[in-house]
């Protein structure tokens, strides 16, 4: 099969929407499928065959956050071009309704096109206004995906309609045959992710981390990811610092060592996630997994029986939970072994083959993504480049 | 004003108007060609799911009385006289009581035979709950676009029926 993918946002500045465009486009190509990859990208690199530069992203304020995204009449140009070229079968669009590549694409192209929906966020009203204007989009795509529960309500929150869940992918492998390293074991916590970032809620178990030391005076948390350190751990005494270790930005191979070799995963996110890619990674390396009792991870840990929840935003409750778990070493490893298994799903041999299923439902045989009838503006820039 | 720039603005306004009525028909037009397609996709995936039941049935791997209602579910779907909808929501509550959990599923692979049909009717059942959410979602779009009053006003929608849902219970939930 011939499939195209289009990321909106810049390649170089990865995030969860990059890496599922990536894995998915690496494991399709590894079954044997031509795949080209459109995005924006912030710098000059040299690139995979399969990767498509579509020029410099621009910073736009969106929804109450800054998206690097790609739009106007010379991305219009490029993205018809790229679709005129690609001859696909099936052109597989992310996060389409955000201005960017993909809203263009959605725009430009006919025939079968598949959308998936990333986000999770309450109706807002910057969204509805923006709602008229995407619909006639939005409209054309003949499968809609969408990675978890809450951005399918999401979804039909703010268009309607039905769209099926296929959740997020993960390297199972990577992680469950991550080998331990001793630095990180005995009485450890672990968090991962950007953790200045308030929604990710490293305050919640900052302000836990005195009544478990309390209780545990050995443990210790090792927190890895980007972000400012002083910003999150200015206002602690000495005697909790001390407890921190920050690992700074990791690559995949140490995040699964890390996550394999602590003795808790603590999420304690208060709002805003859809997935919670990480949790899913951590539950593959065999974390016993600690997490707020947000929709998002009672899906993902298996309806809640492969973790322990705590209210969310309350370091009490994550206090007493996290302290109580790890007291019980034969709880953890009852945990520990729930979350593999239930995290075998979340494979890319799993996800990718039933995004690859609706790719097969949508294709009309012989029948090729072109580009649709072009408005006046679109046609004359296309012809120009 | 004088009635130079009158008649001048009249017809900027309904060159605009014939623009926006263009664009909603052909907007239209997709979306009706959406729902055949989607139509089709459903129609193909539920007769596969039918085919592939019926297989399972007289694979000799079920006990037979499970083998019996399934024939029975897995015909009434393909043949249904009266309701469609109806008879692939029995099929679908079929399938979910007598695989209750994955593992009842899993259970059937005794060997290489068994292992194949498995998987085909794993994957029949997603296909069929893939398509019918694609259907849904395309129903919805266009009696959205229907319902706007230019459409109706200028009956943009021409002699095109109005689409329906296909409104069965296709979804199979294992623990």
């Amino acid at each position: 099969m011939k499939i195209g993918l289009v990321c909106p946002y810049d390649w170089d500045f990865p995030g969860g929407v990059q890496f599922h465009i990536r894995d998915l486009a690496l494991t399709l190509i590894n079954w044997g499928h031509e795949v080209s990859v459109l995005a924006p990208a912030s710098e000059n690199l040299e690139r995979a065959s399969w990767f498509v530069d579509a020029g410099r992203p621009i910073a736009v304020p969106y929804n109450g956050a800054v998206a690097r995204v790609q739009f106007g009449p010379l991305a219009a140009a490029r993205v018809r071009r790229w679709i005129s070229d690609g001859d696909f079968d099936v052109l597989h669009l992310h996060e389409p309704a955000i201005p960017s590549l993909s809203l263009l694409a959605c725009w430009a192209a006919s025939g079968p096109l598949v959308g998936t929906f990333h986000a999770a966020h309450s109706r807002s009203r910057a969204l509805n206004a923006a709602s008229p204007f995407l619909e006639p989009a939005l409209e054309k795509l003949s499968a809609r995906v969408a990675v978890s529960e809450a951005a399918r309500e999401t979804l039909m929150g703010h268009h309607g309609g039905d769209a099926v869940v296929i959740p997020n992918g993960i390297n199972f492998d990577l992680f469950a045959g991550a080998i331990p390293q001793p630095k990180w074991q005995n009485l450890t916590l672990g968090f991962v992710g950007r953790f200045d970032e308030p929604r990710k809620g490293l305050a919640v178990l900052l302000e836990a981390l005195p009544s478990i030391i309390d209780r545990h005076p050995e443990v210790r948390l090792i927190i890895a990811g980007r972000g400012d350190i002083d910003s999150v751990t200015g206002h602690l005494i000495p005697a909790t610092k001390d407890h921190c270790e920050f690992l700074g930005i990791v690559d995949d191979q140490t995040k699964a060592e890390l996550l394999t070799s602590i003795d808790i995963y603590v999420a304690p996110n208060t709002g805003g996630e859809s997935f919670g890619i990480i949790v899913a990674e951590a539950m593959s390396a065999g974390a016993p997994i600690v997490a707020s009792d947000l929709a998002a991870f009672h899906a993902v840990l298996d309806e809640g029986s492969a973790g322990r929840f705590f209210t969310q935003g309350d370091s009490e409750d994550a206090a007493r939970v996290i302290s109580d778990l790890l007291d019980d070493a034969s709880a953890r490893i009852e945990l520990s072994r729930r979350a593999q298994l239930a995290a075998l799903r979340f494979d890319w041999s799993q996800v990718a083959a039933q995004i690859l299923s609706v790719y097969e439902m949508v294709a009309i045989p012989g029948g090729k993504v072109h580009l649709g009838e072009a408005n006046l503006l679109t046609k004359r820039r296309a012809g120009e480049e | 004003m004088n009635v130079g720039t009158l008649a001048i603005s009249f017809l900027f306004l309904l060159a605009l108007l014939g623009l926006y009525l263009s664009f909603s028909a052909g907007r239209l037009d997709r979306l009706h060609h959406r729902v055949e397609t989607s139509w089709a996709a459903l129609d193909a995936a539920l007769q596969r799911r039918a085919g592939v039941a019926l297989e399972l049935a007289s694979s000799g791997l079920i006990d037979p009385a499970s083998a019996a209602l399934l024939a029975a579910a897995a015909h009434e779907a393909r043949e249904a006289h009266g309701s469609r909808a109806q008879a692939e929501s029995d099929l679908s509550a079929n399938l979910q009581l007598l695989f209750p959990t994955q593992a009842d599923l899993e259970a059937l692979i005794h060997d290489r035979h068994g292992e194949d049909l498995v998987g085909e009717v794993e994957d029949a059942i997603s296909r069929v709950q893939f398509a019918h959410s694609f259907h849904t979602d395309a129903v919805t779009s266009t009696k959205q676009v229907r319902q706007k009053l230019i459409v109706r006003l200028f009956r943009l929608a021409g002699s095109a029926k109005v689409p329906v849902e296909f409104p069965a219970s296709l979804d199979i939930v294992r623990e």
